[in-house]
């Protein structure tokens, strides 16, 4: 089918305003930060509505084109998951789609469409006194939906009840263009009758005998186009009381976080190196430096907290059982009183990112992230040391009730500097390699990563992850090549 | 004998002689189950509590024998249906042409991973046998309110998952971390991080890319309809006070050293609006081990062991809307911090525990609720029930769903084809501190008299009616054919796209339907 037919049917959905063939901006979604190689879309369309949407899934499947759908309105992207891989790609851009349909205090529930990011969100649920599940410091400007539906790490593992929150109920085009709605939201009835019963698509389960949101999550948007989702919120606390531990062994943080993990002690939870920590609280390269200096390699961060009237009763009674357990482990660490201060730490942890904090050092960064179990994270963590032995940032996210660990290095560097992007280039996929060798679960594998984690896997995980693509979009037209999908 | 000879031998090749039967004796008595009646009249047969009788009964002791099993199957075209404890008529086979895999030979803890705060188990390990071995580690399991006897694996994997526990251990859908499971057609697959090649281990799963946890089940299992799960790893949470466990005395009427700091509260909030304002309120606070509506009736048949012990708790009975909250803490501190909260919260919505004051319930109840046994009461009780309805959204719709079903269960009692519980027999709790809610309505009947069974079989029929038209959330028994399709245009078409699953992983159609959906045609 040719292009100007392509182009032609577009403008009977959109008008032409709403699509760009600009090669200024074609370009800007023909790479991203990864090393993953250029290629520039056809067209770049700015859906406003939903049945925009159906048709133009509808039209890719009796015209024969790919569509990969974004949705944050800038700021970088990273993973290589949303660049064209054939010449018949358009960008479904669906930061335009902004609203925040529903905020429930009540059900702590909020319904949203992708375009919402986290800068625009967080300020509107304080205001109701609620906040949402974030990743660490999320950047302002990303769509706070993809980050749910990728599978980013939250950073309260306790309230991460299953691998899947924050997200709850969805609704979204298959690639066949057929609109669907997960979870409760399946119905019986319209969201509007749901409503009217009292219903508010918090059980993200169903409907009845399978979960298709879980498949929609982590497919980086092979599967099907989310329109809205629903997400989990939780009351905001009114006194939060942060804790900051530093230690040169990683082991005896570990130990420590096991134990408030175990009791679900706490709400943030996690640890830092300490170039981490440095890049998420000062913004210029020098002072992040002078601040890496001043602290412990390893910092174990954590916050309790209370709100209304018995928010002091609740802290007393956490701080006095941590205190209890410290006691009994004969932990010889103790709550840092200097380098930081806990307004900075609550400014990340409570608030979206403008200046993204990966990007501070060196203007460029690479990432590797996977999971791990408890007992395999020293080893993984000595063996990117060895190949990395500066600018190197690490982060360590408890997930899912403390059943397993979310591993993340940042490889910090300037990307002008074409000698050093090469080296980083060269190991960034050894390093990956390594450890995927070596145990580390890639469970979001992008990019260059996706060959290489598809075959250390049982083949049948990708026959089955085949057959279900093959169900829910028959012709191969959402974002073809990633994960184990041919192109 | 029901295979032919030879056939029966492949199999006893495969387990051995002895783990196979297709004697008449064995496969009558594995037709046998529980509510089978309703099902079997609702489907318009006679409404006797026997399925169609499997063709063989067999007992693998491996993945491997599992896997040969069904590759044979498919080869015979034969049906297979699953049992891990084996208990209603979801396990019994919808057609002639089943064998039933009985999986009580494959009943170990293969581990219990107290860093990582998982178990791994196989599908006859019960609730009980798991939770008493994770307790030394201070850990617990969550367990449906079906009970500790029943297997966490089936819950987890195939059936459903509300439990008693449920505002601090969730629901078993999401408890589940990486899978072993043999498909339909025989390929054994591995979820998550169990499915790497090397280094494989259970702490996950989903991925890598889409969790395809996603097809393996919804808010309810697939009850044997795709496959054969042959292990799972399921979380562990910590263990709500001290482990110490000091159970004197013989069955029914055990001595139990209560806990220290473990205290019940049964409040009577009034009306639904009240009800569900408190229950709010108490989830929000994140403090209990235990948060359930039970209908006055309900609370009376969780502290009673026999019918002549309901009959002295007749004031309990008279509360409009009970809340049943049990509070559990590790530390002094802890516990008192929860009384407070609670104590605010009593004093905030006027109302009143009766707890010590109108009645004081035998220490044997607090194991029980340690034990997720209250389920139990339903039979010891009353003699029997089943459950209709099964919403799970907000509070608001399980509550309006509660009300509305009233009317409806008022006209079968009295057409005395159901026990009178004044229509309002209805048991909701909270999930993951109230983030949701769920609400079903156990009904009690006389399996034993026909008029009985039709009438609870027309009830259950209307009663979906009921959550169809009035938009009250789908059933848990929106399953087999017959449902899907009555459903499915009104939720999305999903039933469309669970046949699609059907037909691709299970081409041969050999896992039985009955309680799933049958492929197209057949
Ligand atoms: C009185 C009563 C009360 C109940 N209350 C609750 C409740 O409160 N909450 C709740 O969640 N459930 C409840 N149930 C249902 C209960 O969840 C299941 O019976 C139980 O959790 C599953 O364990 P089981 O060993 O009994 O499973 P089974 O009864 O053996 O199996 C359950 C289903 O899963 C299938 N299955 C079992 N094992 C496998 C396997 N290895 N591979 C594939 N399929 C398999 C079976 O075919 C069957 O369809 C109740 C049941 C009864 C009888």
């Amino acid at each position: 089918m040719s292009e100007t037919k392509i182009y032609l049917e577009l403008v009977k959905i959109y008008g032409s305003k709403n699509i760009s063939n600009d090669p200024n901006v074609l370009e800007k979604y023909s790479e991203d930060l990864s090393f993953f190689p250029k290629k520039e879309p056809k067209y770049v369309i700015w859906p406003r509505n939903r049945n925009q949407i159906q048709k133009t899934i509808k039209l890719a499947n009796s015209l024969n084109f790919s569509i990969i759908p974004v949705s944050s309105s800038s700021g970088p992207r990273h993973h290589g998951d949303t660049i064209p891989r054939n010449n018949k790609t358009i960008i479904l851009n669906l930061s335009k789609l902004k609203k925040i349909i529903n905020i429930d205090r009540k059900n702590r529930v909020v319904m949203i469409e992708p375009g919402v990011s986290f800068g625009e969100l967080i300020p509107q649920l304080y205001k109701r006194g609620l906040k949402i599940l974030t990743p660490l410091h999320p950047r302002a400007s990303k769509s706070v939906l993809t980050a749910a539906l990728e599978r980013e790490p939250i950073t309260i593992p306790r309230y991460m009840w299953d691998s899947s929150d924050p997200l709850l109920c969805t609704e979204v085009f298959f690639g066949n263009g057929e609109l669907f709605r997960t979870g409760a939201a399946a119905g019986p009835g319209s969201i509007k009758q749901q409503k009217k019963s009292g219903q508010a698509q918090v059980n993200p389960m169903g409907p009845t005998q399978f979960s298709p949101f879980r498949i929609i999550q982590g497919a980086q948007g092979s599967i099907g186009v989310v329109t809205w989702a629903t997400l989990k919120l939780e009351i905001l606390p009114s006194i939060q009381k942060v804790y900051h531990f530093q230690s040169k062994n990683i082991e005896e943080l570990l130990d420590f976080q096991y134990e408030l993990l175990k009791y679900r002690l706490c709400d943030e939870l996690f640890i830092l190196n300490n170039l981490n920590l440095a890049c998420l609280i000062r913004e210029d390269p020098s002072e992040i430096l002078t601040l890496t200096n001043s602290l412990a390699k390893w910092n174990l961060i954590f916050v309790i907290s209370g709100r209304d009237k018995l928010a002091s009763d609740k802290i007393a009674y956490l701080e006095g059982d941590i205190l209890d357990i410290i006691k009994e482990k004969k932990l010889k660490i103790s709550n840092n009183k200097t380098e930081t201060n806990e307004i900075d730490i609550l400014n990340f942890l409570n608030q979206a990112d403008i200046n993204p904090w990966r990007l501070r050092l060196n203007g460029g960064y690479q990432d590797i992230f996977f999971i791990s179990n408890y007992e395999k994270i020293s080893e993984l963590i000595t063996l990117v040391e060895k190949q990395i032995t500066k600018n190197l940032g690490i982060y360590i996210q408890p997930i899912n009730q403390g059943t397993s660990y979310h591993c993340e290095f940042n490889i910090y560097y300037n990307p002008n500097n074409k000698e050093e992007t090469l080296d980083v280039k060269e190991k960034f996929l050894r390093i990956s390699i390594d450890l995927m060798n070596s145990g580390a679960f890639f469970n979001r594998p992008y990019g260059l990563w996706a060959k290489d984690v598809y075959e250390r896997h049982e083949d049948s995980t990708q026959k089955a992850l085949k057959k279900v693509k093959k169900i829910f979009d028959p012709n191969n037209v959402l974002n073809p090549g990633v994960l184990c999908f041919d192109d | 004998m029901f295979l032919e000879k030879e056939i029966f031998k492949e199999f006893e090749d495969i387990v051995g002689v002895g783990n196979i039967d297709d004697g008449v004796v064995i496969t009558n008595v594995y037709a046998y189950n529980w509510c089978m009646e309703i099902f079997n009249y609702m489907d318009g047969k006679e409404p006797i509590p026997f399925s169609p009788i499997p063709k063989a009964v067999i007992l693998p002791s491996s993945t491997e024998e599992v896997q040969k099993i069904v590759k044979l199957c498919n080869k015979y075209r034969i049906q297979i249906k699953i049992q891990s404890t084996g208990l209603g008529p979801w396990n019994q086979p919808s057609t002639d042409n089943c064998i039933i895999f009985d999986m009580r030979r494959m009943n170990k803890i293969i581990k219990i991973d107290e860093k990582n705060l998982y178990a791994v188990i196989e599908p006859y390990v019960s609730g009980a046998q798991l939770q008493v071995e994770t307790m030394k580690y201070d850990l617990t399991i969550h367990m449906p309110g079906a009970g500790p006897m029943v297997s966490p694996l089936a819950s987890a994997t195939s059936m459903n998952g509300p439990g008693f526990t449920s505002p601090c251990t969730g629901h078993s859908a999401r408890n589940v971390l990486a899978v072993e499971w043999v498909l339909p057609d025989g390929e054994v697959m591995k979820l998550g991080s169990y499915g790497l090649k090397n280094n494989s281990d259970w702490f996950h799963g989903d991925g890598p890319g889409p969790s395809l946890r996603g097809i393996m089940r919804g808010w309810a299992g697939t009850k044997s309809g795709l496959g054969v799960f042959t292990k799972v790893a399921v979380k562990l949470f910590p263990y709500p006070c001290s482990t110490d466990f000091n159970v004197k005395g013989n069955s029914p009427n055990y001595d139990f050293d209560i806990p220290d700091f473990m205290k019940l509260y049964v409040m009577d909030c009034g009306n639904f609006k009240k009800l569900e304002d408190v229950m709010l309120g108490v989830e929000e606070e994140e403090i209990s081990f235990m948060c359930s509506y039970l209908s006055g009736f309900a609370v009376m048949a969780i502290f009673s062991n026999s019918i002549e012990s309901l009959m002295d708790k007749i004031p309990i009975g008279q509360m409009k809307a009970p809340l049943v909250v049990i509070i559990t803490a590790r530390t002094k501190r802890e516990f008192a911090y929860k009384q407070k909260v609670m104590d605010f919260l009593l004093n905030n919505f006027k109302i009143e525990n009766i707890i010590g004051k109108i009645y004081t319930p035998k220490p044997i109840f607090y194991a029980e609720a340690l034990r997720s046994n209250l389920g139990l009461h339903g039979f010891i009780a009353t003699g029997g029930f089943q459950s209709s309805k099964g919403v799970a959204d907000t509070a608001a719709v399980c509550l309006r769903s509660t009300k509305s079903n009233i009317p409806l269960k008022q006209e079968f009692i009295k057409k005395e084809a159901i026990a009178n519980d004044f229509g309002e027999g209805t048991w909701m709790t909270s999930y993951e501190s109230g983030h949701y809610f769920h609400m079903e309505s156990p009904t009690m009947f006389d399996q034993t008299e026909e008029s009985s069974v039709k009438g609870m079989a027309e009830y259950m029929e209307k009663s979906n009616q009921l959550d169809l038209l009035k938009h009250l959330g789908a059933p848990f028994f929106v399953e087999g054919t017959r449902m899907h399709e009555l459903f499915g245009p009104y939720m999305s078409n999903y039933h469309i796209w669970l046949r699609k699953i059907k037909e691709t992983f299970d081409p041969n159609n050999i896992s039985d339907s009955g309680f799933y959906i049958s492929p197209q045609n057949k």
